[in-house]
């Protein structure tokens, strides 16, 4: 105790001392700050210089300040020229905003039913079958999906003609009726188990007050589940839903690239596998960085509206 | 936890176990058990399916390997590509999340003292990253000024550091007393020394956590193996080729089976070994993954 004075005044006879000599009180902190500091510059910041490829009539291995200025062309191609741009922002808004809130409501559902299972063994049995798809790659997705989920070898084709239930296999993975709804349930059999422990935690900080009221007033258990679990995970849920739609910045170019196919295009292929396809399958790099730029301005836009609205539905909830 | 089943359990002597139970028993029953089969039966699939005699199978669905044999694996192994992305792959596992972790220490380490000149600069510079990035043209464009493409470099460089990682470091740095530091400041240690000999002791779990869970995603991704080293075979990951190998349905896997003219193997039985040879490894670990997520100390970091 007695150390904190003295270390508070030495804080504020820092703030006095002249530049030159915090510096040399504080040079070592600045040289671990370094590496993380040039690695940013380089891979985020100099990056996005990169955009000005988006106005110039750039090729693989030309002087980038000698190419010749094409102005806003490649974005009106990308808007008025084709249909791509439309196709391929929905399909990424949908996708995203669909496997963002189905992930968080069926972990939390199923979080709240685990946690009524009353054999213990049985419950953590449950929790780490559940958890390990969140720990497999896309490639390996992809295999079980195909496994179970193609046309004429899946599993689930073969049982239901076998059953007489059809007579000819679905083609889940290769048609366009079916891809947002393979990728939700892809979303939700990958992050099921990881959301749901984050949900359990906060179950488990319930006080269990509420509960022994609700059983002396005579509750069903369902009633609990409805009057006290559902209304406390509220916040645990808004705050999930803030965290994960920052991921939606991140690439999803490994999923899309295994399951996007010729003949599920339509619906399947998002902003990300549209400028592997131009950018670096075509080479044509100037339209493919107008759509990156593109692609990270839906981002940010997506991110935003979901902030807004769990803000406002979060205020609300507290009131 | 046990102190709520427990008050749970004795009151619920006071009601009967009426039918509104007995539905509500069953039907947790059944969406657990939907649960449980549909997230570990696929794998147990594939390893019966890769394990069995595929002239032996007449049903869609395996509980058993039928005809058990390991020619499928004996064919994958016998080519050198197999064995070669397996040390790709551990190399990159292994290095990648070191050199991270060490980055993010040091920036953790200084970003987690309030007082130095210039701190909410950094700060800002570091974590509004997280919210843009300049997208794949301009990153390739990048790797290519930087002759990184067609190297085992790729594979290093671009994960020397994350702010994600970083943040949970700091997060878990501020949770240690000042105190600790201070009095070794006072016995004449500089920041270096502090960080190495007394911080990075109390820091072991966050750090084992943050290893396995990073080694987790090096082993799975493959992006930049299809980025910026497809057109060199000897840097191609496990997981670069066992995605090579399932897009490509028929080349390569059949003309394997042809030379040899297996009837044991088929194209999708030599698929389904080599995804139990990229699973394997994660089960290995996976108890331990869990166990850390399950001790609550990544929820916490999530959580602050």
């Amino acid at each position: 105790m007695r150390k904190k004075p003295e270390a508070m005044e030495a804080t504020i006879e820092t703030r006095k001392t002249p530049r030159s000599v915090s510096f040399k009180k504080y040079y070592q902190l600045y040289l671990m700050l370094l590496p993380a500091v040039v690695f940013l510059a380089v891979f985020s910041y100099v990056p996005l210089s990169g955009w000005i490829m988006a106005f110039k009539d750039y090729h693989l291995g030309q002087d980038i300040w000698s190419a010749k200025w094409i102005g806003f062309k490649e974005f009106r191609f990308f808007f008025t020229g084709t249909a791509d741009a439309w196709e391929t922002i929905r399909n990424t808004v949908v996708m995203n905003l669909m496997g963002l809130f189905a992930c968080l409501y069926i972990s939390a559902a199923f979080a709240i039913f685990l946690n009524e299972v009353r054999l213990k063994k049985m419950k953590k049995f449950i929790q780490t079958a559940s958890f390990f798809p969140y720990f497999v790659s896309w490639v390996i997705c992809y295999m079980i999906f195909y496994a179970f989920f193609s046309k004429s070898s899946g599993v689930i084709n073969q049982l239901l003609v076998s059953q007489g239930v059809i007579s000819e296999g679905v083609n889940f993975l290769g048609s366009p009726t079916w891809s947002w709804w393979i990728m939700l349930f892809v979303g939700v059999w990958l992050s099921l188990g990881y959301d749901s422990v984050i949900f359990l935690a906060s179950i488990a900080g319930i006080d269990t007050e509420q509960y022994e009221a609700a059983d002396i007033d005579g509750a069903t258990r369902m009633q609990k589940i409805r009057y006290i679990t559902v209304p406390e995970l509220k916040p645990t849920l808004v705050i999930l839903l803030i965290l994960n739609s920052g991921s939606m910045l991140s690439s999803n170019l490994e999923s899309n690239y295994l399951f996007c196919n010729p003949t599920n295009r339509s619906t399947m292929e998002t902003l990300e596998m549209y400028i592997y396809e131009y950018g670096l399958s075509q080479l044509n790099i100037p339209y493919a960085t107008a759509v990156c730029m593109i692609r990270t301005l839906v981002s940010i836009g997506l991110f935003l509206i979901v902030n807004h609205v769990a803000k406002k539905y979060q205020g609300t909830s507290v009131m | 936890m046990a102190n709520l089943s427990d008050k749970r359990r004795r009151s619920r002597g006071l009601h009967r176990y009426s039918t509104g139970d007995f539905f509500f028993d069953l039907f947790v029953a059944i969406f657990m058990i939907v649960v449980a089969v549909c997230s570990f039966y696929p794998f147990l699939y594939i390893l019966f399916y890769s394990l069995s005699n595929v002239a032996m199978i007449n049903t869609p669905l395996l509980f058993w390997p039928k005809g058990f044999t390991v020619e499928a694996y004996k064919l994958l192994l016998s080519d050198s590509t197999v064995p070669h992305a397996f040390l790709i792959s551990v190399l990159r596992t292994l290095i990648t999340p070191v050199c991270n972790l060490f980055v993010c220490l040091l920036a953790a380490f200084a970003l987690s003292h309030q007082h130095f000149p210039g701190r909410g600069f950094f700060q800002k510079f570091i974590t509004i990253t997280m919210y843009f990035s300049a997208g794949m043209i301009p990153s390739y464009i990048l790797m290519v000024r930087l002759h990184l493409t067609n190297s085992f470099l790729v594979y290093v460089i671009p994960g020397l550091f994350s702010v994600f990682n970083m943040i949970m470091i700091k997060t878990y740095i501020e949770s240690i007393p000042p105190a600790l530091e201070e009095s070794a400041m006072i016995d004449g240690a500089g920041y270096f020394k502090v960080l190495f000999r007394v911080i990075l002791p109390l820091l072991k779990p966050v750090l084992a956590a943050l290893f396995l869970f990073m080694c987790v995603g090096q082993w799975n991704t493959y992006a930049d193996t299809l980025l910026y080293n497809a057109g060199n075979k000897d840097l191609h990951t496990l997981s670069y080729v066992l995605m090579n190998f399932i897009q490509q349905s028929t080349s390569t896997a059949e003309q394997a089976r042809e030379r040899v003219g297996l009837n044991t193997v088929n194209t999708t039985s030599l698929k389904m070994s080599m995804t139990v040879l990229v699973v394997i490894p994660i089960m290995c670990v996976y108890p331990t993954l869990q166990k850390y997520f399950a001790s609550g100390l990544m929820i916490g970091s999530i959580k602050g």
